[in-house]
């Protein structure tokens, strides 16, 4: 699953066209959209909005090695190099109040250019950079990307969690039009989409150790013997390091859990039949 | 192969973070020389890069990044319990780069350190002053190639001739570099020292190819120890971790045959044997997220300083014992 956190609508609508996104049924507190193993939230401005809303989305969710979450918004350019409409993957988060920094981990290849942003609480002015009252440590500045980066690390590793930016002005901007901010976005999207079937791929490729027919199979031992939590936890990782060891599928254990258990003790002594064949080879 | 999976990773040390006071380190200096291409990020401090929470030592293998820092004291450490002291006495070691380039599937380093990443400390003089002053009181066993192998860094940062250099300049000092590398033609032009042992870790072809991903395989290892013999360097053999495998007893009858066939024992320092163990919580923290090798699926016991081995271990260490000492005396083998 590909968790999605923009801080406008405009900004969203360009990735909800492009992977067909539909808009789930209760906006009571967030309007989220989902399809094609994705969920995308609009947070609102501001990174304690970005934050509340990756948890929003992260919190209560199975969040494996499958899992990946994206900001995408737009940011300012502290100097003039790169023209606006280019984009930006985030190589290192520095939060302006509080001046700690994060790092996620840049570990594919991509299209973007790569840069350090830092999160303010209140749009940069060009003057005030110019004058001295802001003093930038970064490439970019925007107002989600540390709150965001924040809350998405405490469910997720550094390499599952990717900030985007879209160059949007040079800190000169007076108002945005929701029209140029979708254009911006409309035009990155495709690179976008590139590179987040990597992740999503990348994020895959973890071959576990159990197919799904395995793992019903070992329910089902669990549950017809009665084992308590311990011997489920004991009967996994023995399964598992059957499994490892002898690159075999897990052996046919129907002659010793063919009985009927009615109590404990019988599901016990099934159980400590499974461990010998498990341990034998 | 990865990109067939629909994914392209970044090469190893695609990014280099750079503490702010590493900046203007010379060695600093030299590894961005070796790496134009690779991605640069300042930072304030090593640790906010390499102790993140919730990093994936597995993913980060993949492409591992470098960082660049300065050492604060201290800078060298006592020998722990679990390595061998080979008879001496004020067993210490060092750690001036942090992780291994090898991907061996037993090694400790994944589960004593939460990122794959590499850590370079810029400040190598800081050792040697440290150590210099240490040495002003006592005699010192010092293992530099700890927690990483140096040899196998030395294109990229040349600390095993550094070390070699400075060990060479001491009198009460021995050192000790342990490497996997074949990378030895890069030291071969120092002259041999007293005060340096060469101390490479052997293991049969099987387990080399099976278990110690990206290292050399055992016939280029063994070329190079007798290179190194031969140039007149103190050899150490390091015969661990030996491994349990279906057929070991075989395995490591005819590896011990090889190596002796490949290189004079006359020739040798000393050796050691040592049989896989680990620390119980590292060996519980990797065998959680390692299920891609068998490494830690034998049955073993934990003993009460805590440390996991095969239940086998003693018989394992006698029987390699027992073939070793066809080819060395009894007073060079250790462990």
């Amino acid at each position: 699953m590909i968790y999605i956190v923009t801080a406008l609508p405009w900004e969203a609508r360009p990735i909800i066209d492009r992977y067909n996104l539909k808009r789930e049924g209760d906006p009571r507190y967030f309007p989220v959209f989902s399809g094609n193993d994705m969920r995308l939230i609009v947070s609102g401005v501001g990174k304690i909005a970005s934050s509340i809303a990756a948890t929003y989305l992260l919190a209560g969710e199975e969040t494996g090695q499958d899992t990946a979450i994206v900001n995408i918004g737009l940011c300012g350019a502290v100097n003039q190099e790169h023209p606006i409409g280019t984009s930006v993957l985030v190589n290192k988060i520095v939060d302006h109040e509080t001046g700690n920094e994060y790092y996620p981990d840049i570990l594919l290849k991509h299209p973007f250019i790569e840069g350090s942003i830092e999160t303010h609480s209140r749009v940069v002015r060009r003057e005030n950079v110019d004058g001295g009252q802001t003093r930038i440590l970064a490439d970019y500045v925007d107002m989600e990307a540390s709150g965001f980066y924040q809350a998405a690390v405490r469910f997720l590793s550094p390499h599952q969690i990717y900030v985007i930016k879209i160059i949007s002005d040079y800190l000169d901007v007076k108002d945005f039009h929701k029209d140029r901010v979708t254009g911006w976005i409309a035009r990155a999207v495709d690179d976008i989409y590139g590179f987040l079937e990597q992740v999503r791929m990348f994020c895959k490729s973890n071959e576990p150790v159990f197919s799904e027919a395995e793992q019903c199979y070992l329910e089902n031992i669990k549950e017809r013997l009665r084992l308590t939590v311990t011997q489920g936890h004991q009967l996994v990782d023995l399964a598992r390091k059957y499994k490892i060891r002898t690159g075999k599928p897990l052996p046919d254990f129907s002659d010793v859990i063919g009985i009927e258990v009615k109590v404990k003790a019988e599901g016990r002594k099934a159980f400590e039949g499974i461990k010998r064949i498990l341990t034998a080879e | 192969m990865r990109e067939s999976k629909g994914y392209s990773l970044q090469s190893k040390f695609s990014h280099i973070y750079i503490e702010q006071k590493a900046l203007s380190y010379p060695v600093t200096r030299h590894i961005l020389e070796h790496f134009p291409r690779s991605v640069k990020v300042v930072i304030q401090h090593y640790k906010d890069v390499f102790n993140r929470p919730h990093q994936n030592f597995r993913r980060q293998k993949d492409s591992p990044k470098l960082i660049l820092a300065v050492k604060e004291e201290p800078f060298f450490y006592q020998g722990p319990e679990i390595c061998e002291d080979f008879g001496n006495k004020n067993f210490y070691y060092t750690s001036c780069i942090l992780n291994c380039l090898y991907d061996c599937h037993y090694c400790y380093l994944q589960g004593l350190y939460t990122s794959a990443n590499i850590v370079i400390f810029v400040n190598i003089e800081d050792f040697f002053k440290a150590v210099g002053k240490l040495l002003e009181h006592e005699s010192l066993y010092l293992c530099v190639s700890y927690d990483t192998d140096l040899l196998a860094f030395e294109g990229i940062v040349p600390y095993a001739s550094r070390w070699i250099d400075f060990a060479s300049s001491k009198q009460n000092l021995s050192i000790e570099l342990r490497t996997r590398s074949v990378n030895y033609e890069a030291i071969r032009g120092l002259k041999p020292a007293e005060q340096v042992i060469l101390a490479w870790s052997l293991s049969p072809q099987e387990v080399a190819q099976r278990y110690e991903s990206l290292a050399p395989s055992l016939e280029a290892r063994l070329l190079a120890v007798k290179a190194a013999v031969e140039d007149g360097w103190k050899v150490r053999l390091c015969f661990e971790p030996i491994l349990k495998m279906q057929g070991w007893q075989e395995i490591y009858s005819e590896f011990l045959n090889n190596v002796f066939a490949t290189i004079p024992a006359e020739g040798i320092f000393d050796a050691n044997i040592g049989v896989f163990r680990m620390n119980r919580e590292q060996f519980k923290r990797i065998s959680r997220f390692r299920m891609d090798t068998d490494v830690f699926v034998y049955p073993m016991m934990c003993s009460e300083e805590g440390i996991m081995s095969y239940v086998e271990e003693k018989e394992m260490k006698d029987f390699i014992r027992q073939k070793l000492v066809r080819y060395l005396p009894e007073h060079k083998i250790y462990g």
